[in-house]
């Protein structure tokens, strides 16, 4: 009943956001909410790496640079269109985390984080220094100035990201695998899972849809530069996105997202005066969240309902079942 | 006589200058409890990381079902047939109890529904059914330890290593734990039990390994072993001896 709910106010979500270009015609708006969206994807793509297996990647950016870059190089020299490029630019990401996930997954905790902050640094630097991406000049697109078509595209492929890895991570035993290891890798070798091969899928699973966010943004903004796509912003304000919203969920992140980059525009748009008090507010809300919501808004959510829920109606299952031992009661889920 | 479901060929494990094992053999048969004893510090723990994989032997080899299984990582050990608890229990304290066994259940049911299906089973088989949804991390110690068991079992193993399930429960909880082990016994598991307390051991274990500062200094069957004058020397010290 709970997740047949959820389902139906996604559905309302979806069905607003996929009319709404045909009721606002203002292009600020669609270009917020384009951005809005593709954060929605950055944040939840960050948190398979992050939240479910713990390994908080702070070189989540160098991803989606890569995904630019990517599209950007192919289309510019290569020529090829955009619809080729673009899984090409996951395939870049992919194989990104293949190689910087062997040396760096075997970190843990803050190493794991100063190890891929420090690897995304030299791909920023090498992005700065090399001919082909234009080095600190940056590069532009071959301009396709259509808003309406870019706002598609992120919803459509956002969509598609959160189906995916709602599948994987909260359907399949992938997510369950994931969080076994980030609860305990060693006990988790000893019920047959492999941490080595589970961590390297969820970084790789993250990388994907984050190279082609990357490059779906060049196309759209038809300029890209080292320090736009491959900085500090996107890793860092996926975090942020992150831990606001609650870690190891898919909702949390997302929730994050929206709240964090709502607040953002608002600050940018109508009080760009402050802008110093923009990340002093962000700072002081972040530091107030890990404090007293470690687990996120949506973590604290659905907590306070489930501690509410067994007072309501305790359990009924396993007494009975226990009693007649072959019974299988009905999951609960 | 049949082939052994387990055999410890001289294992040896050095960490540096310490030998926590030392050239230590013996065998497990089909069906059997096999108590493996001595004081602190002895060797047992390695020795249950040698048999599951966490350590590779510096020297020597561990044979399951006839295929030596040294230095092979724990992942695979448990899909041959190994499971095992720890002594320090590691329950994945984020997840609820039924999420912790239900990834064990994965190795032999790959579908989530099915994983559920038979954790919920394994968790009735060990009494944990009525706290299947709450947070591993809200535990009793008992709990936790049974919640090993669990973990262990949903493996569906041939080979089960305990690393001390009894130890710190009260009398009641520990009564209930020993007719579990002995219920799995009946079932044809092959049990190796590393265990503290004596009056569990001795009536459980149809034979004893004492190992003593990493050597094996006696095999037999708990009777024999409690006469055996090593072994009193190593628990009492040189006078009861």
């Amino acid at each position: 009943m709970k997740t047949s709910r959820g389902a139906a106010i996604l559905a309302i979500i979806t069905a607003a956001l996929l009319i709404l270009p045909l009721v606002v015609h203002d292009t600020f708006v669609l270009r917020v909410l384009t951005e809005g969206i593709m954060w929605i994807g950055l944040a939840i793509a960050f948190d398979v790496i992050a939240g479910y297996t713990g390994y908080l990647n702070f070189g989540h950016g160098a991803f989606f640079g890569i995904g630019a870059y990517t599209i950007g190089i192919l289309m510019m020299q290569a020529h090829l269109p955009f619809w080729v490029a673009l899984p090409l630019g996951g395939v870049a990401a992919a194989l990104t985390a293949l190689i910087a996930g062997i040396p760096t997954l075997r970190l843990k905790g803050a190493y794991f984080a100063i190890a891929t902050w420090a690897l995304s640094r030299a791909i920023q630097q090498l992005a700065l220094n090399v001919e082909f991406t234009g080095g600190p000049d940056g590069m532009r697109l071959e301009a396709f100035l259509n808003p309406l078509f870019f706002y598609y595209l992120m919803l459509i492929t956002v969509g598609a990201i959160f189906l995916v890895l709602w599948y994987l991570l909260e359907r399949a035993p992938f997510g369950l695998k994931l969080k076994a290891i980030r609860e305990d890798e060693e006990g988790a070798k000893a019920l047959g899972l492999n941490p080595t091969m589970l961590k390297m899928q969820s970084f790789i699973l993250s990388a994907i849809p984050t190279g082609i966010l990357g490059g779906i943004y060049a196309y759209w903004i038809t300029f890209i530069d080292p320090s736009s796509t491959l900085g500090d912003l996107v890793s860092d304000q996926a975090v942020v996105m992150v831990v606001f919203g609650g870690m190891g969920t898919l909702f949390g992140p997302a929730l994050g997202a929206i709240l964090i980059f709502a607040f953002k525009t608002i600050f940018w748009a109508y009080l760009s005066d402050f802008q110093l008090l923009y990340l002093i507010i962000l700072g002081a809300l972040i530091a107030i969240s890990v404090i007293f919501i470690p687990n996120g808004l949506w973590g604290t959510l659905v907590k306070r309902k489930a501690v509410a829920r067994p007072q309501e109606k305790p359990e009924p299952a396993s007494e009975p079942a226990a009693l007649s031992a072959v019974a299988v009661p009905e999951e609960g889920n | 006589m049949t082939e052994p479901i387990l055999k410890v060929n001289s294992v040896t494990k050095c960490f540096g200058g310490l030998t926590a094992v030392d050239d230590v053999s013996f065998s497990v048969e089909k069906g059997e409890i096999v108590g493996l004893i001595g004081p602190n510090g002895a060797g047992k723990t390695t020795l249950f990381n040698v048999i599951s994989g966490y350590y590779a032997p510096t020297k020597g080899s561990v044979v399951f079902q006839g295929n030596d299984i040294s230095g092979k990582p724990p992942y695979h050990l448990a899909g041959v047939g190994i499971g095992r608890t720890f002594q320090v229990v590691k329950p994945f304290a984020g997840l609820t109890v039924l999420e912790n066994v239900t990834i064990a259940s994965f190795l032999k049911h790959p579908k989530k529904a099915d994983a559920e299906r038979h954790a919920w089973q394994v968790l009735e088989t060990t009494g944990l059914a009525d706290r299947a949804h709450l947070s591993a991390a809200g535990l009793t110690l008992a709990g936790r330890k049974r919640l090993e068991i669990s973990k262990a079992l949903a493996l569906d193993p041939s080979f089960l290593l305990l690393d001390e399930v009894v130890a710190g429960l009260n009398p009641t909880e520990a009564d209930r734990t020993v007719e579990l082990i002995m219920k799995l016994k009946a079932q044809g598991l092959t049990i190796l039990i590393v265990e503290h307390i004596m009056r569990v051991i001795m009536n459980i274990s149809d034979r004893l390994v004492v190992l003593n500062f990493g050597k094996k200094i006696a095999e037999g069957t708990p009777a024999e072993v409690s006469s055996d004058p090593h072994v009193v020397q190593a628990y009492f010290g040189e006078e009861a001896a």
